[in-house]
């Protein structure tokens, strides 16, 4: 079973996604801001699959989660995929600078997510 | 008792010195008021607190009927059916505490935040869903009423939902004197008129604040499936001046080349500002036949329209005017001028090579400096 790490501090976007994920027995461990996002990779040493970020969020934004998952020389690649809200061309390019696998624009389609989810998974496994 | 101790008060009050019987009534008026202060907090922050509660036992049971009945009911997903004529099961949302306007409410603003976060079939079902709720006339009462904080209510909720609104409706309330209600019906109309989201343009008496062209371009270059117009027309014909100079600015923007013999004639507006704006789309726009006429009304222009014929040479990068921009950064008086001069000297540099060692060589200290900072490619004015 796959392992999911979703940090997200909108109350609605986890219940979707842990509808859409879960049918199809990912385990997700939800967080609401960076600074939980950091303590969870920290307490299971990284042991996570794919991480799912947004960017826009209290303590610790997505782009620093990023790049701490990306600078990681010997340790084991995770993918990363940002969701979030911003959409403009500067935001985008800076998450693919920092190493995102993927840029998902807020409203997503759930079965696009489903679909880039599986595709990163089986990239990386 | 208590009649013996106000009649002593108020006989004190009445035979006490003028400027004590003042004092007193400020003392009294300030206890009350403050009073009052607290009271209307404690108030509000009760009621608030009971609204609060009121969600938290709520919205579970909203998203749970919405996730389990609509988004992953399986059985709604039939591909011969367009969304809209889908019958989804409405009677689990039959429950008396619907009935309540708060709910109604609550269901609403839960409907919106999901659509924020979901879009395609998903998406649909819970438009459908607002829609079969009627919660869309629940809106449509809020849209009639006679507060403005309301009908921006509305216009959000439709917008957010993706309802049409009729033209005879909206079209007004983008000229409304209201601000806000101004802004509101505006970013509404650009979003929910896929033909003519620019048709309140035409009607616009109110200017439109910087921060009001802030919103409606980020609407207008997000908003998809848009129906760009020519922009000439308001260039040509409007006589609201934040709206030609906002158009000025989409002209820029969908790069409408077509538009720069209309550009062209404001250069003979009699207002600086818009003057301004014009050769600076001109620049962007890279027209290269205006420079000529750009150059031959310099002298005449104030320092605010000079600064945007030297940005626009700069931009155009044609380097025939090279030596019209030597001359302007050696002899101009203004810092500002010569510094942007110096910047479109720079961008003309393909044409001159050894003009700017030239020019680096013999000025003077400041000059030098000048140089060196529009020789920055990290520095951007």
């Amino acid at each position: 079973m796959s392992k999911i790490l979703l940090v997200e501090d909108d109350e609605v976007m986890p219940k979707i996604m842990e509808r859409i994920l879960h049918r199809e027995e990912y385990q997700i461990d939800h967080v609401t801001n960076g600074k939980e996002a950091f303590a969870k990779l920290e307490e299971t040493n990284f042991g996570y699959d794919l991480i799912i970020t947004d960017i826009m969020m209290p303590y610790a934004n997505g782009f620093e989660i990023l790049s701490k998952v990306k600078n990681r020389p010997d340790a084991k690649p995770i993918p990363v995929i940002i969701v979030s809200n911003a959409g403009n061309e500067d935001m985008i390019l800076e998450g693919f600078k920092l190493g995102a696998d993927d840029f998902l624009k807020k409203p997503v389609i759930p079965g696009e997510l489903l679909i880039r989810v599986k595709r990163l998974l089986m990239q990386y496994r | 008792m208590f009649s013996e101790s106000f009649s002593v008060l108020f006989h004190d009050f009445r035979y006490a010195p003028l400027i004590i019987q003042i004092a007193l009534i400020f003392i009294v008026i300030a206890v009350v008021a403050t009073l009052l202060a607290y009271l209307s907090i404690l108030v509000a922050r009760f009621r608030g607190y009971r609204n609060d509660k009121r969600l938290s036992k709520l919205q579970p049971l909203i998203d749970q009927l919405l996730i389990e009945h609509i988004l992953m009911n399986e059985s709604l997903n039939d591909p011969n059916l367009l969304p809209e004529q889908v019958q989804l099961p409405i009677e689990v949302f039959d429950q008396p505490v619907f009935q309540k306007k708060w709910a109604r409410q609550a269901m609403i603003d839960r409907l919106i935040n999901f659509r924020k976060n979901v879009r395609g079939a998903m998406g649909d079902q819970i438009r459908n869903l607002y829609v079969q709720l009627e919660l869309d006339k629940e809106t449509l009462k809020k849209m009639k009423s006679g507060k403005w904080e309301k009908k921006v209510q509305a216009l959000y909720e439709f917008t957010s939902m993706d309802m049409s609104i009729a033209d005879v409706t909206i079209l007004p309330l983008t000229n409304s004197r209201n601000r806000e209600l101004r802004a509101a019906a505006r970013h509404a109309y650009i979003k929910l008129s896929k033909n003519e989201p620019f048709k309140f343009f035409d009607v616009a008496t109110e200017p439109l604040l910087e921060w009001d062209q802030v919103e409606l371009f980020k609407i207008i270059s997000t908003t998809e499936h848009i129906a760009i117009p020519n922009f000439a027309q308001w260039i040509t014909y409007s006589s609201n001046k934040s709206i030609v100079s906002f158009c000025l600015k989409l002209i820029v923007h969908y790069n409408q080349l077509s538009a720069v013999p209309a550009v062209v004639k404001l250069l003979n507006t009699k207002d600086h500002y818009l003057r301004a704006d014009a050769i600076n789309c001109l620049g962007k726009l890279k027209t290269e036949t205006v420079e000529e006429k750009l150059v031959y009304m310099y002298d005449s222009q104030p320092l605010l329209c000079q600064l945007e014929i030297l940005k626009a040479l700069g931009r155009i990068s044609s380097g025939k005017y090279i030596d019209f921009l030597r001359q302007e950064f050696l002899h101009a008086t203004d810092f500002e001028v010569r510094k942007h001069a110096a910047k479109s000297i720079i961008n003309n540099q393909w044409a001159a090579k050894g003009l700017v060692q030239e020019l680096v060589d013999t000025a003077t200290s400041e000059n030098k400096l000048i140089l060196k900072h529009s020789m920055n490619p990290l520095i951007k004015y």
